[in-house]
């Protein structure tokens, strides 16, 4: 297959997403519980950033905003956690643990590990004719707030988010909302395990999001 | 912008059997004319039945350009209402869905009931003693449903919906009793595109075998470098007309592309979805043998349903086309699950992420594709897209109901569209509201 360079050096490549996660054995309804959980605790009044979370987590995702406008798919997907969801709700008014249930509907994009690295394959085909040419993206993140949780060992950050993305003969869209990112330690390291994008106008047609918000 | 003073002899200029004009694609004067003469000419799909489950729910839609809204009466029978008042003209709806007795114009309050009669008139008397409030209804649509189906024209003269749908009927059958007795839901939100291209891109698109190994090639790639030979979709590489694929004609305009003959087991050769194997394994426990029956209704049913001019049935999904302008159109994928009393839970989790995965991976390469058509279609200078394919090859057939059938790379869909659309453009029977 069509191999070009990635971007951001040395680290992870699409050979080895090509081999990683090829089952998808964690999405179960304890799983969509979980989920369901998330969309009550997001509503949560959220703090303000101490100088210590703020060089955990804003920084982490700034990061991941920077690899993703790089286009450094494989070192964005390192980013996150062997049973994670990358999740875009399709409804408005976000969080709404009944409407927002994506056990009983379809989303703009609802990627399980196994989906995130099916989607970085796809982008790298070099014959996705709906990302020739491709989308570039500018990410500007803010309001990033700590948000009260229940549950053991993670970590909630919820932000406000703009994506400007532009393609070669097409007008820039713009993109905003807010962005919830659940972090957990995993072999020591911190990572992404859930990252929830509600667009502000997430129930309308869209036109083309084949990039990664 | 072409001359439509003489429609029938226009349109056979621009129709031809074995290739279109570019103009019908690009020209606002034509896309003017369809809007009103093929959406609403014919049998136009408007709803399904689970989209307004209750009495007195309510929908909003379009038909063609109208604003339109279909409803259920406190009795649960169906309505359809063209979104106008018959005082100035404002819409009288203007949520997209919900439940109401009544719509009231916000303007100057004239109120509606949901079959559409006026049922009140702020200060009527100044309207004078021969105001007549039951010739001031909503214009009514002629309204008729199959199987859940429920479709609208204004063509009075038109047969009942069931005949009309002849073949594509016992298509519908088919698709729906997968497994006996389920009801289908179309309450689980939906995939909502932009294509800045003509509608009629899209519906060429929906009965294509020719395309998929070339348009696809994106996801083809990707299951292949991944997962290797077997799983979905691996029967459009290659010759296809050496495949068991067929197209066929089905009347009025109808088409249908038959995957099924290649399908060996649904649940082997679906697409990856999120939770594969945890659900697969919960209900393999749970059920043992039966879970497999059940597996493969989570899967497509292998057939591309197209019924004209919007309602394309497709894997486990409908697609309904919007049009907006000559180029520009709405795709909206509807989520589909199935309601019945022996249907694990599973099965519709596993339908709503198995039902991400074509309008992630396949769906926007073709809407890309559609685009550079339109821009294509542009040149003045080039005037002339192709409908001929198997048109000459000796290889078409009536299958055993005497549909016309071919392999499955012929245009003949393609044919089979047009002649129905320069049918309805050419059509003098007059649409009128009730």
């Amino acid at each position: 297959m069509t191999m070009p360079s990635v971007p951001m050096g040395e680290g992870f490549t699409l050979d080895d997403i090509l081999r990683d996660t090829l089952t998808s054995t964690y999405v179960d309804d304890a799983f969509y519980a979980k989920l369901r959980n998330d969309l009550s605790e997001w509503q949560g009044r959220g703090a303000v950033l101490t100088e210590q979370d703020r060089e955990r987590y804003e920084s982490l995702i700034l990061h991941e905003n920077w690899l993703l406008d790089r286009r450094a798919f494989e070192k964005w997907y390192q980013l996150y956690s062997r049973q994670c969801v990358y999740w875009v709700p399709a409804i408005n008014d976000m969080p709404d643990p009944v409407r927002g249930d994506p056990q009983r509907q379809i989303t703009i994009a609802f990627d399980d590990r196994r989906r995130m690295g099916d989607r970085i394959v796809w982008l790298r085909t070099g014959v996705a004719y709906s990302q020739l040419p491709p989308s570039y993206t500018a990410h500007t993140s803010s309001g990033f707030v700590k948000v009260p949780t229940g549950n053991a060992g993670e970590v909630k950050i919820r932000s406000q988010f703009i994506v400007h993305e532009t393609r070669a003969g097409h007008a820039v869209q713009t993109l905003t909302g807010w962005m919830g990112h659940v972090f957990v330690m995993e072999d020591g390291e911190l990572r992404i395990d859930r990252k929830l994008v509600c667009l502000l106008n997430a129930d309308v047609n869209q036109h083309n999001l084949t990039f990664l918000i | 912008m072409v001359a439509l003073t003489n429609m029938p002899s226009a349109m056979d200029a621009l129709v031809q059997d074995d290739r279109v004009h570019r103009t019908l694609y690009t020209d606002a004067a034509i896309f003017s004319a369809e809007m009103n003469k093929v959406f609403g000419g014919t049998w136009t799909f408007l709803a399904h039945e689970s989209e307004i489950p209750k009495p007195n729910d309510f929908i909003r839609k379009k038909l063609g350009l109208r604003p339109i809204i279909v409803t259920r009466d406190r009795n649960g029978a169906f309505h359809g209402l063209l979104n106008r008042c018959t005082h100035r003209g404002a819409t009288v709806c203007r949520q997209s869905a919900g439940s109401a007795r009544r719509f009231t114009c916000p303007y100057h309050n004239w109120s509606f009931d949901n079959t559409g009669a006026l049922a009140g008139v702020p200060m009527e008397d100044a309207y004078g003693p021969n105001f007549d409030k039951s010739s001031l209804g909503l214009g009514r649509l002629r309204v008729e449903a199959y199987r859940g189906f429920i479709f609208g024209t204004l063509n009075q003269q038109l047969t009942d919906l069931q005949s009309h749908l002849g073949q594509a009927a016992r298509r519908i059958d088919e698709w729906l009793d997968r497994w006996p007795g389920a009801k289908l839901v179309v309450r689980n939100g939906a995939h909502r595109l932009i294509c800045n291209g003509n509608w009629k891109l899209v519906f060429d698109n929906s009965a294509d075998g020719y395309h998929p190994g070339f348009s696809h090639a994106s996801l083809l790639r990707m299951r292949k470098d991944r997962y290797g030979a077997g799983v979905d979709m691996q029967w459009v590489i290659g010759n296809v007309d050496d495949g068991l694929q067929t197209v066929a004609d089905i009347g009025n305009g109808n088409t249908f592309l038959d995957q099924r003959q290649e399908i060996k087991r649904y649940w082997d050769q679906a697409a990856p979805m999120p939770g594969e194997e945890s659900y697969a394994a919960t209900m393999r426990a749970r059920l043992g043998e039966k879970a497999e029956a059940a597996l493969d209704v989570v899967v497509g049913s292998g057939m591309n349903l197209n019924i004209f001019p919007n309602l394309l049935i497709i894997g486990n999904q409908i697609q309904v086309i919007e049009p907006r302008s000559f180029d520009s159109t709405y795709l909206n994928w509807y989520g589909t699950t199935l309601e019945a009393d022996d249907m694990p839970p599973e099965v519709n989790s596993l339908r709503m992420r198995l039902q991400e995965d074509f309008p992630s991976f396949g769906e926007p390469d073709d809407l890309a594709n559609f685009e550079e058509c339109q821009a294509g279609l542009g040149i003045a200078e080039m005037e002339w897209v192709l409908t001929s394919r198997h048109l000459h090859s000796g290889k078409e057939y009536r299958d055993a109901n005497g549909y016309l059938t071919g392999p499955v790379s012929d245009e003949l869909p393609l044919r089979a569209f047009w002649r129905e659309w320069k049918r309805l453009m050419t059509s003098t029977v007059p649409q009128v509201a009730l």
